[in-house]
């Protein structure tokens, strides 16, 4: 007897589905949405197209890298979650805002069909950092919050501190590259 | 003691935190649960250790331990899920709980001590048992939370 093809009288899954960018720090796994991810990079090749901060304010920004003439502030993945001291191996660069962000492992790419929103019981800076949980394969994560990395006032800040430097970054990085390849 | 009477006597939970037990009113408390696996993240919010899945919602894990006996609980499967009032949102969190709960009647005789968060006292076979007051317990927590680190950031 031959078992009749039934797909099409299956329910279909009409929830929305967003592909999300799986990475982790430390034991900690975290999704973004990959829609706001613009580049994943691994540290060794970002090279000499990373300018030191001249002054740091936040622990977790000491850096601004300059990719396709654009300039981000690089975001410690650890610092900025207050976890213990990581090994970065990749860097997210975000669209959308001037953010790179070092994370130790990128994991996979996946589905992500449910948002659920942060417990209001949770009402520290993670409020910032999300947008809410996730269930991905009978695990709960969190999902970062892409202009969470660098809210309006710690941007602020570094402008302030650091004037036009992430606009000049662009200039000088490819200032410098010429010089290199002419040497 | 007659049901209607019995009705007037108001239970209480009792269970375990860390090595003290503790009772929370009959009325703030919705269920004991099981659940497989504690999901932790990084956070800031003093006492929440994590969250745990039920019937496809998210449960915050509020732990007491901190508040009630000063050092955070053991790893455990079993939780008692209350309600909090959350600025006029009702949520459920689970508490994780050590040992046996029991669900006992009685009258709760007012506390003459110090400490804010115990609204009174249960006398529970012979054993007192503290009632706890669980948003005062957890507002003293995080003001002393907020305390440490401050003084930490001062030594820093």
């Amino acid at each position: 007897m031959t078992q009749q093809a039934n797909s099409g009288l299956a329910p279909r899954d009409t929830r929305p589905k967003e592909q999300v960018v799986v990475f982790s720090i430390g034991d900690h796994s975290f999704v973004i949405s990959a829609s706001s991810v613009q580049e994943i990079r691994s540290t060794d090749g970002l090279g000499g197209n990373v300018v030191e901060l001249d002054r740091p304010v936040l622990r977790k920004v000491r850096h601004i890298v300059e990719r396709d003439a654009r300039s981000y502030y690089v975001v410690s993945g650890y610092e900025h979650f207050h976890l213990p001291l990581s090994r970065p191996t990749s860097v997210l660069i975000l669209r959308n805002v001037p953010v790179a962000v070092l994370v130790d492992r990128i994991e996979e790419m996946a589905e992500m069909r449910v948002l659920l929103g942060l417990p209001r019981s949770f009402c520290g800076e993670e409020r910032t950092w999300y947008r809410g949980l996730t269930v991905l394969g009978h695990k709960v994560v969190p999902v970062a919050e892409p202009r969470g990395f660098l809210t309006v006032d710690e941007l602020r800040r570094l402008e302030q501190e650091n004037p036009g430097l992430l606009h000049t970054v662009v200039h000088s990085v490819g200032t410098l590259r010429r010089e290199r390849e002419r040497a | 003691m007659s049901a209607e009477n019995n009705n007037l006597v108001p239970s209480f939970v009792v269970f375990q935190v860390g090595t003290r037990r503790i009772a929370l009113r009959r009325e703030e408390v919705a269920e004991l649960i099981a659940s497989p696996q504690l999901f932790a993240f990084p956070h800031t919010t003093p006492m929440i250790s994590g969250v745990v899945l039920r019937r496809g919602r998210i449960l915050p894990v509020l732990d007491l331990g901190p508040a009630v006996c000063g050092a955070p609980s053991r790893s455990t499967r079993f939780f008692l899920v209350v309600e909090r009032n959350i600025s006029g949102a009702i949520e459920k969190c689970a508490i994780p709980v050590q040992g046996a709960c029991e669900l006992v009647s009685g009258i709760m005789f007012p506390h003459t001590d110090i400490v804010d968060f115990v609204v009174g006292r249960l006398d529970f076979n012979g054993e007192q048992v503290d009632v706890l007051d669980l948003e005062k317990a957890i507002a003293m927590n995080a003001a002393n939370y907020d305390e440490r680190i401050l003084a930490t950031e001062v030594l820093s």
